[in-house]
């Protein structure tokens, strides 16, 4: 725990706080001689508690207008989980039906809300996973570079129930996911070790050509980093699946079956990868329950916590040494105030 | 405590002293003494030869004396004794409770060397702390001027404010030795919070006298001890702080300690002669008297 002082120079005061070690607390009369008074064990544990509460709260007071705080730091901890970089399909078609109708019409649920849905249950459920959320569509859309925070994850992906736009660009999605890869790494310098998984759950609806050019790229760039590749892909009723094989009047290009051959595309990459065709909100379901299972492996994450202003702690120890010694103020006697009605000798007058 | 103490209650015309003893002196006074002279009292017979004073010729002796000599009746002389008050000046005398202890002794001297002065006694008051303190060093005397100017002396005098010479009474033996001779009546006014050692080497120093122990308590010292509360005392003589949480048991602890230590002080000073006499607050004088003519007669 790393303390630190707003106002340092508050804590040239500290000395006060032996003060009361010397000077004591309590009202002092004379006496004539304790030599023969015999010494009470009990006061004296009173008398150096008393005297410890005193300095306790000079002490608490001079930290509290020091300004007394904990520094935010981050705590490395190992946990299961990845790194996972969410990848959205933002084409209209998203926002669709599994049965390809406007939700408004028929009161099903549309593919993107049951997508949200699931993903939201997915982040929550992974505690010390790193979320990054990228978007595509014609182009595609960086939301959340990868972070622990979950508030900001959840909310990304409740953003995706803006309707989506016009077409869909796999590639340049998949280039951008890895970039955030890439960047992540960098940026955290590798603190995990290299140890934790990372993996992209790419979901969308459709697939479209990617270009030769970006095959190639995208290719040299899951080689350099392997990466765990997760498709789940939301078939819409009557279209087209990734594992269809082409009929025998079919002809079997990319052009006219881009689900399979972008299928066929990530099979070759020579990465971890797995495809869930989903016809409906369970299977998707089961889908996004599967990955959970796969990406478990350890990893380091750092814990953040916050600055923290101790300044309150300090000034309530006060407050409440304070307020014993009150108690104890008013619990003192005078001497000199007692007595005044049972005169000395034979009944003159005390001293007014 | 308010600066300007209330006056005592004015002292009796005389303190009834006396002393049990001869006196040895040679003035003329108002106690017994061991020499012959014009007093009252017939002390035995001698020949005329002998003390040539055919005043107080005994005819009935005379006659009775088969050898025809001439008797002459002898009388004690009353003298006059040696009064000293010796006053523990130490810190713990600057004490003021009901009352500035100090102002008690300055009391006591004051009462003490009127009634000497009026029998014809001389008066002497020596206040020591650690060593005899100058201030108050008056050698016995007769002077009526004197007696105002000792009992001045005392209630100026200040014992907190003496640093280190407050921390004890060592002085009442150097005392002893100012005072040494015939056999004095000597006051000891004191508060007797002095360690049990010391104590007795004052009266051992001071046994060839008739000693008065005269012990300063005050009802605030213990008698008003609460039973619950707190108490931060700081000692007079060491400045050391102390802190009671007072509570019933402690209260009767305490006082219990002070009555052991009392009972101790009045065994030891019997085997010196008198047991204390002890003041609390203001001087009673009429037990004050009461107890000259009765225990310490």
């Amino acid at each position: 725990m790393t303390l630190a002082f707003t106002h340092p120079y508050g804590l040239l005061l500290l000395p006060l706080a032996f003060l009361p070690l010397f000077a004591g607390v309590q009202d002092t009369e004379p006496y004539p001689s304790l030599q023969t008074a015999r010494s009470d064990p009990l006061s004296n544990a009173a008398d150096l508690v008393l005297r410890l509460l005193g300095s306790l709260a000079i002490a608490g007071l001079v930290l509290g207008l020091a300004g007394l705080h904990r520094l935010g730091q981050s705590i490395e901890r190992t946990g299961e989980g990845a790194n996972i970089v969410l990848l959205f399909d933002r084409s209209a078609s998203m926002n669709d039906t599994f049965a390809g109708d406007a939700p408004t019409t028929t009161g099903g649920e549309s593919k993107s809300a049951a997508a949200r849905r699931f993903l939201k249950e997915f982040v929550t459920t992974r505690e010390h996973d790193r979320f990054g959320i990228a978007a595509f569509s014609t182009a595609p859309m960086f939301v959340l570079p990868l972070s622990d925070h979950r508030d900001a994850t959840l909310g990304a992906i409740d953003a995706i129930e803006q309707p989506g736009l016009a077409l869909t660009n796999v590639g340049k999605g998949l280039a951008m996911a890895l970039s955030m890869h890439d960047s992540d790494i960098l940026s955290t310098h590798g603190a995990d070790g290299g140890i934790s998984s990372r993996a992209i759950v790419l979901v969308s609806d459709g697939a479209a050509v990617i270009d030769r050019k970006v095959q190639q790229k995208l290719e040299a760039a899951f080689l350099k980093r392997p990466i765990n590749l997760y498709w789940i892909f939301l078939r819409t009723e009557g279209a087209r699946g990734i594992f269809d094989r082409p009929g025998p009047n079919d002809m079997d290009t990319p052009r006219a079956m881009p689900e399979r051959h972008l299928h066929l595309f990530f099979q070759n990459l020579k990465i971890p990868y797995k495809a869930f065709e989903v016809e409906n909100p369970a299977a998707l379901g089961e889908a996004v329950a599967t990955i959970d299972k796969l990406e478990r492996r350890p990893m380091r994450y750092q814990e953040r916590i916050p600055q923290k202003d101790l300044s309150g702690v300090v000034y309530a120890v006060a407050a409440l040494s304070l307020f014993l010694l009150t108690l104890v103020k008013l619990a003192e006697v005078r001497l000199s105030d007692r007595g005044l009605s049972q005169p000395a000798g034979r009944g003159h007058p005390e001293e007014q | 405590m308010s600066g300007d103490p209330v006056p005592a209650a004015p002292p009796p015309a005389d303190i009834p002293y006396r002393v049990p003893w001869r006196a040895a002196g040679v003035r003329i006074g108002a106690h017994r003494g061991t020499v012959e002279g014009s007093g009252g009292l017939f002390r035995d017979h001698d020949l005329l030869v002998r003390t040539k004073d055919p005043r107080r010729i005994d005819l009935r002796m005379s006659l009775r004396d088969p050898f025809e000599n001439l008797h002459v009746k002898r009388f004690e002389q009353r003298t006059s004794v040696t009064v000293y008050a010796l006053v523990d000046l130490s810190a713990s005398l600057g004490f003021s409770g009901s009352v500035r202890k100090i102002d008690v002794a300055a009391d006591l001297c004051g009462a003490i060397a009127s009634s000497a002065r009026r029998i014809g006694d001389s008066f002497g008051m020596i206040g020591c702390n650690e060593k005899v303190v100058p201030a108050c060093f008056w050698p016995a005397t007769t002077s009526r001027g004197a007696e105002a100017e000792m009992v001045a002396s005392l209630r100026g005098f200040s014992p907190a404010d003496q640093g280190t010479l407050g921390r004890g009474a060592h002085g009442l033996i150097d005392a002893a030795a100012f005072i040494a001779g015939r056999r004095k009546l000597v006051f000891l006014i004191s508060d007797f919070y002095l360690p049990f050692g010391t104590i007795e080497a004052v009266f051992e120093a001071l046994s060839e006298h008739d000693v008065i122990p005269i012990v300063l308590r005050d009802p605030r010292e213990l008698r008003d001890l609460p039973r619950y509360g707190l108490v931060s005392l700081a000692d007079l003589e060491t400045g050391k702080r102390r802190l009671y949480v007072m509570r019933p048991s402690l209260r009767r602890a305490l006082i219990r300690e002070e009555a052991e230590n009392a009972k101790r002080l009045r065994a030891l000073a019997m085997r010196f002669g008198h047991p204390p006499f002890e003041v609390a607050g203001r001087v009673d004088w009429d037990r004050f008297g009461a107890y000259l003519m009765g225990e310490a007669a």
